[in-house]
């Protein structure tokens, strides 16, 4: 398979393939050394991609770079079976609260606090807007498992976020 | 249509990942129930707010590195074709001859070009040197080369030089002088040659077309996703100096 075809069918997507590995590993970092070892096995499978969602194929491959690193590391969290465990507003002072209101920041916090499967199917359905079917294919679980977890991602992150009730209205 | 019912279905009509007659009745449904109808917009919001997150793009040292090492891996492959190639000359007794016009060579630097086009866009590195001034643009690549490219500004042809930047293509280090028209950005790479070339060359890769002349045995390459009039006109241009 000749490279210049994987350069316009692959690398036009690592901004997103960035973008994506950035919020799985919450470090800029770890997001580039996941995506060029990504990108280096996608080259070397590129022969595999047979249909033409080339951004699916590339992001599954950046997820299975970046699993396998953490679980060599054994950095990995399994997701939690308790879900009640709200990381609740311990703000009690003023200047904490003062900061909470910065919506971005907030935002972003309570995204990186959530399990990182609760994450990264928000990541991939909102930011990235992909269907219910992708986000199956980059993850690897049956669609079910993917609608169900969004709705636990969502529900987790407005419960994290009813406590700063300043985003949620300016998201309104 | 009850408010538990939509609870079920809630993420699913808001992705629209729900059949029409489903998202029809939701609908309906929202249309006399309060409650859900606040519960839709609550739903909305969280959506919204992860939309609101920044986007990380990847830095640009990844964006160089990735296309040089897809470039190697290509050159590799090439040596590899040729060598393969050689074999089978010589195989069958040296009758068939390894000669190639001229034109196949061009050919693939006009692909590398446009490659290093493509680079200089993607990577967000299309200057080493930013100036309109062509007195700035030119001694800066005194010392960086083993040539001195001639540079010109063409801002009085609408053209204007913005910049310059060192490259490689085809295995050299080249001079690379960067043009604008409206958003479109002209790339010019220059090396010296032995060719004494006398017409223009034109190719057309990949949306992107390409334009090669010999002048005072400086090798010319100018490529651009501007129109092939404009294109033949900045050419035109750049020859008149």
């Amino acid at each position: 398979m000749p490279s210049r075809v994987f350069e316009e069918t692959v690398l036009p997507h690592l901004n997103a393939a960035f973008n994506y590995a950035r919020w799985l590993t919450r470090k800029d970092e770890d997001a580039e050394d996941v995506v060029q070892d990504a990108c280096v096995r996608a080259m070397r499978f590129f022969s595999s991609l047979r249909d033409d969602d080339a951004r699916s194929w590339l992001f599954a491959i950046v997820r299975n770079t970046w699993y396998s690193r953490v679980t060599r590391r054994g950095a990995i969290n399994p997701l939690p079976l308790d879900m009640t465990d709200d990381p609740a507003d311990s703000a009690p002072n003023p200047e904490a609260r003062l900061l909470q209101q910065h919506t971005v920041a907030r935002v972003r916090d309570a995204l990186e606090q959530l399990p990182v499967e609760f994450r990264e199917v928000l990541v991939l359905r909102e930011i990235e807007g992909m269907s219910y079917k992708e986000i199956a294919a980059v993850v690897q679980v049956p669609i079910g498992t993917v609608m169900s977890r969004l709705a636990r991602a969502r529900d987790r992150l407005s419960r994290v976020l009813k406590s700063s009730p300043a985003a949620m209205e300016r998201a309104r | 249509m009850i408010c538990l019912e939509l609870e079920q279905h809630l993420d699913s009509y808001l992705d629209r990942e729900i059949a029409a007659d489903s998202a029809a009745a939701i609908r309906e449904h929202l249309r006399t129930c309060l409650s859900c109808r606040q519960r839709v917009a609550d739903r909305e919001a969280v959506g919204r707010l992860v939309r609101s997150m920044p986007y990380y793009e990847a830095p640009d040292r990844l964006h160089v590195h990735l296309s040089t090492h897809v470039r190697r891996a290509r050159v590799a492959r090439h040596l590899f074709a040729w060598a393969a190639a050689a074999v089978f000359v010589v195989s069958v007794g040296g009758v068939i001859s390894l000669v190639r016009p001229s034109a196949t060579g061009d050919d693939r630097t006009a692909g590398d070009v446009v490659d290093g086009h493509v680079r200089s866009l993607m990577a967000g590195h299309l200057f080493d040197v930013r100036s309109t001034d062509q007195h700035m643009v030119k001694p800066w690549f005194l010392g960086k080369l083993d040539f001195s490219p001639p540079v010109v500004d063409l801002a009085s042809a609408g053209f204007p030089l913005v910049g310059g930047r060192l490259d490689y293509v085809s295995g050299r280090p080249v001079a690379a002088l960067v043009y604008q028209r409206q958003q479109h950005t002209i790339n010019v790479f220059i090396w010296p040659t032995l060719s004494d070339r006398q017409n223009i060359g034109a190719w057309t890769l990949r949306g992107f077309h390409v334009r090669h002349w010999v002048r005072d045995r400086m090798s010319h390459w100018a490529v651009s996703d501007l129109n092939e009039t404009e294109l033949s006109e900045f050419v035109a241009a750049l020859r008149r100096m």
